[in-house]
């Protein structure tokens, strides 16, 4: 399968960056074709500019000509079968850097279009049979559930309606982070690696 | 009473300017100060550095130069107002990297011995002002992340303490003056109130 990994974290140290390197490890044992980036070390600029907003609706070559560090991204979003996010989770949510990969690199013309007098948006992403998020939580389980668990819901549902109608999405989670214990780690660890190892 | 209101919206004159603009209107005939935060407007950097994550998991208390002021305004605040768009169901990345980068702790929070306290207490209501491109039916089967973000997650920050208000308009690409003259109004009366 031809899987895309999205990393977001700023230090390579971290518990999440190790979580993305045992998932590219597990991802390259079971043979898949795999395109990874990692949205710090890129320096990936998540703002949507007055530009974009002012041409969501217009051209997307002449958009993708003007904000050309943006194409590669638009092409490994196309090229996917599955989408792998690794992230921590802030405030209930995607750290910024995610968060603009999605409001700048899911375009009118890649992700969507809305056809004309409509306020519905149709999707565009087909090609996207798959989705797996792993994200760690500092705060305990049930903090998240009384906040709603907003990043969960925007990946998994509001992003997701872009892919195929379908789309198997695994929401590999853990809770507590703060106060884990090194056995609790190893364990979630053990987990992530399960679950990609039989991405399918 | 002093206010801040907190607006992202990256192109300036457009209808959300508008938005800001009617709840600064409001807060400002009920008789409060109001601090601005346009981050849009002063290039606001949403991304935490690796340096920023290292001092934070540390517990060095550091608050960045850039985000000083911001700082300083939410540390008087009683009344927090978010002005934005709603997109892919959530805040937009400028604004939910102001969380991540000025909602530090010692300001939204505490740790003690690695439990989390609030430290919003002085803030005693929270108020959305939100535009959606979806209509209502829609942005309810989704969820309303952005407003959830703010009126869960930060209000907790308060103590649960602070009194949250919503007003949304749905539908954007269809709406009408009258629908968007109509909401004016009803973000200028949402704050004062």
């Amino acid at each position: 399968m031809r899987v895309l990994v999205v990393h977001a974290h700023p230090s390579p140290e971290s518990f999440v960056s190790h979580l993305r390197d045992a998932a590219l490890d597990e991802l390259a044992a079971a043979g898949h074709e795999v395109r990874h980036r990692d949205l710090w070390a890129e320096g990936f600029d998540p703002v949507f500019t007055a530009d974009e907003r002012l041409t969501h609706t217009g051209d997307l070559a002449a958009k993708l000509e003007r904000h050309p560090e943006l194409a590669p991204h638009v092409a490994d979003l196309r090229w996917c079968e599955a989408l792998v996010l690794v992230h921590p989770t802030w405030w209930s949510g995607q750290p910024a850097v995610l968060k603009g990969w999605f409001d700048r690199i899911l375009m009118n013309g890649v992700a969507w279009r809305l056809p004309e007098g409509a306020n519905r948006i149709e999707p565009m992403l087909g090609n996207v049979r798959r989705l797996v998020v792993v994200t760690t939580h500092g705060s305990p389980k049930w903090v998240n559930a009384l906040q709603g668990e907003p990043g969960k819901r925007t990946a998994l549902r509001s992003v997701r309606l872009m892919f195929t109608l379908g789309c198997r999405a695994s929401w590999v989670a853990m809770y507590g982070l703060d106060r884990a214990s090194e056995g609790r780690r190893a364990a979630f660890e053990r987990r992530v690696r399960r679950r990609l190892r039989r991405l399918r | 009473m002093r206010d801040v209101v907190v607006h992202c919206h990256p192109v300036e004159g457009s209808f959300s300017s508008a938005i800001r603009d009617a709840a600064v209107r409001g807060l400002i005939s009920a008789g409060h100060d109001v601090t601005v935060l346009d981050l849009a407007a002063e290039g606001f950097r949403c991304v935490m550095t690796r340096g920023e994550w290292d001092s934070y998991m540390s517990g060095d208390a550091t608050i960045p130069d850039d985000v000083a002021h911001h700082v300083r305004a939410v540390r008087d605040a009683e009344i927090l107002v978010f002005t934005y768009p709603t997109w892919w169901s959530g805040l937009p990345a400028q604004l939910k990297g102001w969380l991540e980068r000025v909602m530090l702790p010692g300001v939204a929070f505490t740790l003690e011995s690695r439990r989390v306290r609030p430290a919003l207490d002085h803030v005693r209501r929270i108020v959305v002002a939100s535009t959606y491109g979806s209509p209502w039916l829609y942005v309810k089967v989704i969820n309303d992340n952005g407003r959830r973000t703010l009126t869960r997650a930060l209000r907790a920050s308060t103590g649960w303490r602070a009194r949250c208000r919503h007003v949304g308009l749905y539908a954007m690409d269809t709406a009408t003056d009258d629908d968007r003259r109509e909401f004016l109004v009803r973000v200028e009366r949402a704050v004062a109130r």
